[in-house]
């Protein structure tokens, strides 16, 4: 039963993690296609453009929130990678408490520019914008559902925190 | 009687002829109404103004028309190629039956449209120096139009092979020819330098460009008939300054861009504009545009020759 | 400025200094912001998406991210060090100046300061320590001065992120980050040079002349990776957004095809490891959209340009308070929040007195680079010392000099403009 469980797990974290990545490939690859069609053929193309900045914000907004893991979070951590676990923990209590709160006030709201977003379609491929934008309420919930968790753990004195190979601080942000 | 607080939206920057003009109107319209102007997008990314106003969280808005055509498919008649001829068939237009029917539609959405908002006429500036007289001439050269399907199919409505680009990336991919060329007002032209690498300027005249003055329908019916006949008069006072310093300043740019060493001549508009008819006829685009209305606005033209 | 705008910093910097990632932080805050308003909260995801759906410049972020990967999972570093070392490897320090080198033509390749750390720095971190030839706290000092060179010559990653805030070519930005790019490196050489006097760094054994040829030659992949990206973009082929994607392809090409050192697998691994890195740089970029609505609906800039309008600094003073005030910041802020919102407050003002925007636009790329190496906040600080497994505080010690003359090289990098101009004028630049 465990083994199925963390099977499963394993499987859910690839498929969450394949998501972006097969994106971010279909991202070059309009480039590509797009180069190729006005270099070369003298062609140019501009639905290409389109899928790329879909794909870009559905790399950030999943990327963040369904298969977000902590290490990856950019965060300020002069005082919070400084401070002993129990005070760690309160720390975890209060920021997931503040975050989850919010994002839920924002859900309905969200929800509903979202939806009335229905009312302009994409230039080129013609797809509702409410489909397009339907990622950031993906983000809010899958948000509120990992924080809440955070929140959960840190309250009943788990330990969550993952472990921090330097490498994979250093890996977590390439934009500097 | 309360001083409604008016935010208005626009992409221009401070500097430019239309932010004095905006300006302008909220100084005029100062003691009944709070307009407060906020230019280069900085209050409504580019391209949400009207779903802005529409939800309620912007009272008004400078809007292409083609943003308008996303939500009302009819209004793509004003931005085909060779349709408006001038400002003062664009200003007729907009004063008669076809404005009354167009306006009509944008109440539908939740729009009250007060003035267009003329910027200039579009015309093409190439970097290669081949002379443009028809659109055949134009045949495989890459020009770089605004992004989205409408504006790309303005380019080949004209002949040419059109390219989405970032209009700050346009200088460069002129210079190093990842582009032949890219149409622009002319005030445009001057404002990016575009003079310094390209060779000419046919002036094709293609697309009348106008933006529309619009302002939310509900905010619009709750101010007071002072304030609505207040803010109508002082926005047309305002952009038809404006307007006739945009004609002022492209008249005197042709022969700045003369003395640069440019290039700068008439094609055979007529054969321009045979063909891009033709084009937008058989297009999706014209599918959309009500019955007789484009006899209408060609009625309010000049008769072509 | 109002109570509800106060208490949203307030909000933003205590949750932040909880812990909570800052684009979240960013983001809740603005949220809050509206609440407290009584705005339509929707409004913030309407300027994520938007914003993000209307900068099409910024596809050029995960693409340099993945090319930057791409070389660093490929043995194109490898070969590249080779080079270095039979070009400088033989002047005493000669490690260090190898460190240096290989950054500023690994700079040609990758946008990002940390990339450049991470890739190159790895292995030579491990050349310059072995045998205890320099202490490892110097070899990470010096990978991180260097690394910072690596997002002002192009490509550049922070470059594209003020060009989205500014509205200023990319084309121009890059070129003109590329003669500060090589002054830095120089002065950092130098640097270098004085240091092994000092501590009396070895003389490696040099590299025959006649071995040149061929690490050359093994190198040539590496080394024409610039070169691309250069023809790509400034011989009329791509727009800098498309010379990333082609900068990738090549990167591709050359790892698994000819390098033969990228199976299917890792590619998809790299593949995988660069979505990662472009969403948690992309959440910053999102929080500082919604973020930058709350700062103009508050008229923060038009309330700055008038102070500082009323301190009449001049257009010097104005540039020295500016610097001064980035690097403290630097020490303290990531350097893509300083960039995506503390720069956009200022630039009205550099516009009102004439600043050039490219030449501002390097000045306060090299100035939030520098902010990635300064002490205490500084993620090549973290960095290095993971890699070379040294307590901060001793390469903060090593780091100091190389600071203080890449702070100086900001100096004369913003007070003599034309350093930065006269490439991009060379090419055309008209300002
Ligand atoms: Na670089
Ligand atoms: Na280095």
């Amino acid at each position: 039963m465990q083994i199925m469980s963390h099977r499963l797990r394993r499987v859910a974290r690839h498929a969450a993690d394949a998501v972006p990545a097969l994106l971010l490939t279909a991202m070059f690859l309009a480039f590509i296609v797009q180069v190729f069609m006005r270099y070369v053929l003298n062609q140019p193309v501009g639905w290409t453009v389109e899928i790329c900045v879909m794909a870009w914000i559905w790399i950030i907004l999943w990327g963040q929130s369904v298969s977000a893991r902590e290490t990856d979070e950019i965060r300020f951590d002069i005082v919070y990678a400084g401070v002993r676990l129990q005070t760690k923990r309160v720390f975890r209590i209060l920021f997931s408490a503040c975050l989850v709160a919010i994002y839920a006030i924002a859900l309905p709201a969200t929800w509903d520019y979202v939806s009335f977003m229905r009312i302009e379609k994409t230039s080129y491929l013609d797809i509702r914008y409410n489909w397009v934008f339907s990622i950031f309420v993906v983000f809010l919930i899958a948000s509120i559902l990992r924080y809440g968790w955070i929140f959960w753990t840190a309250l009943r004195g788990i330990d969550t925190t993952e472990e921090v190979d330097p490498l994979a601080v250093s890996r977590k942000d390439f934009s500097e | 009687q309360d001083r409604p607080v008016l935010r208005l939206s626009s992409v221009v920057s401070d500097t430019d002829i239309r932010a004095t003009a905006f300006q302008e109107i909220a100084d005029a319209v100062a003691e009944q109404i709070d307009l407060q102007v906020y230019n280069g997008a900085t209050l409504v990314p580019q391209g949400s103004e009207i779903t802005a106003i529409q939800r309620g969280n912007l009272e008004m808005g400078i809007v292409p028309p083609q943003d308008i055509a996303n939500q009302i498919p009819e209004w793509s008649i004003l931005t085909a190629a060779y349709v408006l001829q001038d400002v003062d068939h664009l200003k007729a237009v907009f004063d008669g039956d076809v404005g009354a029917q167009l306006n009509a539609m944008a109440e539908e959405i939740g729009l009250h449209i007060i003035t267009p908002v003329y910027f200039g006429t579009r015309q093409v500036n190439l970097a290669p120096e081949t002379e443009v007289m028809t659109p055949e001439d134009l045949s495989g050269v890459t020009l770089r139009m605004p992004g989205g399907d409408a504006w790309q199919f303005l380019g080949t409505a004209i002949g040419a092979s059109p390219t989405p680009l970032a209009y700050s990336e346009v200088y460069t991919a002129l210079q190093t020819g990842a582009i032949d060329g890219q149409d622009n007002p002319l005030p445009n032209d001057y404002n990016m330098k575009f003079y310094e690498v390209t060779s000419q300027i046919v002036l094709t005249g293609h697309l009348v460009g106008f933006d529309v003055l619009t302002i939310g329908s509900e905010v619009w019916n709750s101010m007071t008939p002072e304030q609505q006949e207040l803010l109508q008069t002082a926005s047309e006072e305002a952009i038809a300054k404006s307007t006739q310093a945009h004609l002022d300043r492209e008249a005197e740019l042709v022969q700045f861009f003369k003395d640069e060493g440019l290039k700068v001549y008439e094609p055979d508009r007529e054969a321009f504009r045979t063909f891009a008819q033709a084009k937008y006829l058989e297009s999706d685009f014209a599918a959309s545009w009500p019955d007789g209305m484009l006899d209408a606005i060609n009625a309010l033209g000049t008769p072509s020759n | 400025m109002t109570w509800e705008f106060g208490l949203t910093i307030s909000a933003i910097v205590l949750t932040a200094l909880l812990g909570l990632p800052i684009g979240h932080a960013m983001i809740g805050a603005s949220l809050f912001y509206l609440l407290l308003v009584g705005s339509d909260m929707g409004i913030a995801a309407e300027q994520i998406l938007r914003g993000l759906y209307g900068s099409y410049v910024l596809l050029a972020i995960p693409l340099f991210i993945f090319a930057a990967d791409l070389m660093n999972v490929g043995s194109l570093s490898d070969r590249l060090l080779d080079f270095c070392r039979a070009l400088v490897g033989r002047f005493r320090g000669g490690l260090g100046h190898v460190n240096v080198v290989s950054s500023l033509i690994f700079s040609g390749m990758s946008g990002s300061a940390i990339a450049d750390a991470v890739g190159m720095g790895r292995i030579i971190i491990n050349l310059m320590t072995k045998d205890g030839k320099y202490p490892a706290a110097y070899a990470g000092a010096i990978t991180a001065a260097s690394a910072i060179i690596g997002p002002i010559i192009p490509p550049s990653i922070p470059m594209v992120l003020y060009a989205l805030v500014s509205d200023t070519s990319i084309g121009f930005l890059f070129l003109g980050g590329v003669a500060p790019g090589l002054i830095l490196g120089l002065l950092l050489m130098v640097m270098n040079a004085i240091q092994a006097r000092r501590y009396g760094f070895p003389v490696e054994a040099p590299v025959p002349m006649r071995e040149l040829p061929r690490v050359t030659l093994r190198a040539v992949p590496a080394l024409l990776m610039p070169v691309i990206l250069l023809v790509g973009i400034y011989g009329g082929i791509t727009t800098p957004t498309e010379a990333a994607a082609l900068a990738a392809l090549y990167a591709f090409v050359v790892s698994t095809v000819f390098y033969r050192s990228v199976s299917l697998r890792l590619a998809y691994e790299t593949v995988r490891q660069s979505a990662r890195s472009t969403a948690s740089v992309g959440i910053l970029i999102a929080g500082a959209l919604v973020f930058n609505y709350v700062v103009t609906i508050e008229r923060v800039p038009n309330s700055i340009r008038t102070v500082m309008e009323g301190y009449d600094l001049g257009l010097y003073g104005f540039l020295l308070f500016v610097n001064v005030f980035l690097l403290l910041l630097g020490c303290l802020l990531e350097a893509n929040a300083i960039l995506l919102v503390i720069v956009p407050i200022f630039l009205p003002t550099a516009m009102a007195l004439g600043v050039d925007p490219v030449h501002f636009g390097v000045i306060v790329v090299v100035n939030t680079m520098i902010g990635l190496a300064t002490p205490p906040y500084g993620l090549l600080l973290f960095v290095v010392s993971g890699l070379t497994k040294s307590p901060i505080g001793q390469t903060v010690r090593h780091l100091m000099p190389f600071l203080g003359i890449m702070i100086v090289g900001l100096g004369i990098i913003t007070f003599v403009p034309g350093i930065v101009l006269w490439l991009p004028r060379l090419y055309g630049y008209a300002n």
